[in-house]
């Protein structure tokens, strides 16, 4: 992998040039005035991050995004309600003829959780066509996150705050400007047109971004030290002695099945193929779906496994940590913290997770 | 361009025969082939209304045409219980890993149906006879409400004639008109004349009774592993892909639909 510097004030060339090639999207912040307190008394921000098409950015202004967007990016990948076939005639082929996406902004919580999608869209028997076009023609321009907001807990499943593999490019902010990884063929060619405003980075430079890395990490590991996230190895064993745990009925208690937490979830995936009819034909929509909402496991006659909304909460964990686990070899959940920042029932996978561990390695005397 | 897996293939109802005042049976011709192997599922489509996972009924053997045998029970069967001969209609699979015959082989074969839990069942039957020599004996119990709603009455008393084959059929409530058996599935399953050492029963019905039938299997001496079961559960994709019928580390669509006991024991509420 090669390593450029980038100066700051030339990183809209590069946009520009992905751009004519590229439907590329960029971070554009939402401003907030608040900082939020951590219990470690860092003040951590609450701006927020939003991919935007970067025609569109342009006028707002582009910004380098501190850590995670607000929407999950697997929303670049299946849409929340797209088409996917009319019957009875030929497929869908609305990609044909599209540009590519390029998405800028991603992090390395998101690339985690794209390794599920993945799993889930291209392996198997099948592979979805819609998912698999988009992500082999994607450009992947993944940054560093030199800051973090208070829900963010990748470092607790050992899931860095920056990325070193897993995408096309990647951005690191260093002094006025940036060090480029390039990590693929696509990348390298997109890199011999603007050989121009790229160096090759020096080891000094290479070691300040080290240095840089080291003191977000710590810096976070400080801040989860309060929410005592149990290690990634444990959270099979947790999640599943747990399943009579009084901490689902007690935790669901202020869920108001808005279904915000699976959406803005990077990991879930679960979606319903629904269809319309349209005079002479019909259409199938592949839709997100989620199982935090009542009907999700119910089948004709009305029997439903999830009846109840701790077994659906229950499911979600047992889905995330033990399924996943089994069948992948990791779980389903990178540490972004989006469900935290939406749920209006302030329901907190840190504090669940905690209370499961606590409930199997140290019971109340 | 790739396959798209969402894309029904066209299949028109070519013959309707009511079975019960709720269950029909529809003889499905696809506008090209189409097979299966015994206990597969395919997501029917009801065009503009959506689609739901029904397993053929029908002998595997034929590629040009297909049964499924449907009962009334929610949005997409009560339209599709007032379609036509001529009607279209979609299919999409075949998805499941179904019976695995090779393991049947050399065996006495216990088969346990539950009300329209039969449809499956009977392709699995079609496919035992088309290589009878290689069973030991086919042993079917049925079970239904009430007389009414036994399904393929014309075909059970032939298949029970057939070589190898020892058919019975209860109800739980009979009729005056009811000179067989009456009582519980279960109640009919004592006294079969099986090899337990090389055994095998496959059942599929209503959720509770599958799990009262292998409550009473276990009992009868029948191991884990060689109890069979279909797993009803919400499907939508057909593919291990929309994430609705998950079952332990399993997605009934892809690992199952038949399970064996063992292999889904020790998960919590199999049977909700």
């Amino acid at each position: 992998m090669k390593t450029y510097y980038l100066e700051g004030h030339n990183l809209s060339k590069f946009y520009e040039h992905i751009s004519a090639s590229f439907n590329l999207y960029v971070p554009t912040r939402i401003k907030s005035p608040l900082k939020v307190p951590c219990e470690h008394s860092f003040q951590l921000p609450s701006d927020d991050y939003l991919l935007k098409k970067y025609e569109e950015a342009k006028k707002e202004g582009i910004v380098f995004n501190d850590y995670r967007s607000i929407e999950p990016v697997r929303i670049f990948f299946t849409h929340f309600k797209e088409k996917v076939c009319d019957y009875f005639h030929g497929p869908a082929d609305k990609e044909k003829n599209r540009k590519p996406l390029a998405i800028c902004g991603v992090k390395n919580c998101d690339l985690f959780a794209l390794k599920i999608q993945d799993y889930v869209f291209l392996e198997g028997e099948q592979a979805d066509p819609l998912y698999k076009s988009r992500r082999e023609n994607a450009l992947v321009i993944s940054g560093d996150c030199p800051n973090f907001k208070e829900a963010c807990f990748c470092r607790g499943f050992d899931i860095d705050p920056f990325a070193t593999k897993g995408f096309d490019f990647n951005l690191s902010p260093l002094n006025d400007g940036f060090l480029l990884d390039v990590a693929s063929d696509k990348a390298e060619e997109i890199v011999n047109a603007l050989k121009g405003i790229l160096t090759p980075a020096n080891f000094g430079q290479i070691s300040g971004r080290y240095a840089k890395r080291e003191s977000v990490v710590k810096r976070m590991e400080e801040h989860l030290c309060y929410h005592q996230i149990p290690k990634k190895e444990t959270l099979k064993e947790i999640v599943t002695a747990g399943f009579n745990s009084p901490v689902w009925q007690e935790q669901m208690q202020t869920c108001v099945e808005c279904g915000a937490c699976v959406f803005a979830c990077d990991t879930c995936h679960c979606f319903l193929l629904a269809d319309e009819s349209r005079k002479e034909r019909a259409e199938r929509f592949r839709i997100w779906d989620g199982c935090l909402y009542k009907n999700f496991t119910t089948v004709a006659g009305g029997a439903n496994p999830l009846r109840m909304r701790y077994m659906r909460l229950r499911n979600r964990y047992l889905k995330k940590f033990d399924f996943f686990i089994d069948n992948l070899g990791f779980q389903a959940c990178c540490g972004c913290g989006r469900c935290i920042d939406v749920c209006p029932g302030r329901i907190d996978i840190r504090y669940i997770l905690k209370r499961l561990y606590d409930e199997k390695y140290l019971p109340a005397a | 361009m790739m396959k798209n897996i969402y894309q029904p293939l066209e299949a028109v109802i070519e013959d309707i025969k009511e079975e019960t005042s709720t269950i029909k049976t529809f003889t499905l011709r696809p506008k090209s082939d189409f097979s299966f192997a015994t206990g597969q599922f395919i997501e029917l489509t009801v065009p503009g209304i959506g689609e739901g996972p029904f397993t053929p009924s029908s002998d595997p053997g034929i590629k040009q045409r297909l049964d499924v045998t449907i009962m009334k029970a929610g949005r997409i069967t009560a339209k599709l219980h007032s379609m036509q001969k001529g009607d279209s209609l979609g299919i999409r699979g075949p998805y499941g890993k179904g019976y695995a015959l090779d393991k049947f082989r050399g065996k006495d074969i216990v088969i346990v149906g539950g009300g329209v839990g039969l449809a499956p069942l009977r392709s699995l039957l079609f496919s035992l006879f088309s290589e009878i020599h290689n069973y030991n004996k086919i042993i079917l119990r049925y079970g239904s409400r009430t007389p009414f709603d036994i399904i393929y009455k014309g075909s059970l008393p032939e298949w029970s004639k057939k070589e190898k084959v020892d058919a019975l059929v209860s109800v739980d409530v009979g009729d005056p008109g009811w000179s067989g058996k009456v009582g519980l599935v279960t109640t009919i399953l004592d006294g079969m004349p099986v090899d337990l050492n090389k055994a095998v029963a496959i059942v599929c019905g209503p959720p509770i009774m599958m799990k009262f039938v292998t409550l009473k299997l276990l009992d009868l001496g029948f191991q884990t592993k060689d109890i069979y079961l279909s797993m009803e559960k919400n499907m939508s994709c057909g593919l291990g892909k929309c994430g609705h019928c998950r079952l332990g580390r399993y997605y009934a669509c892809k690992d199952g639909p038949v399970f064996t006991y063992e292999e889904i024991k020790d998960i919590h509420d199999i049977w909700d």
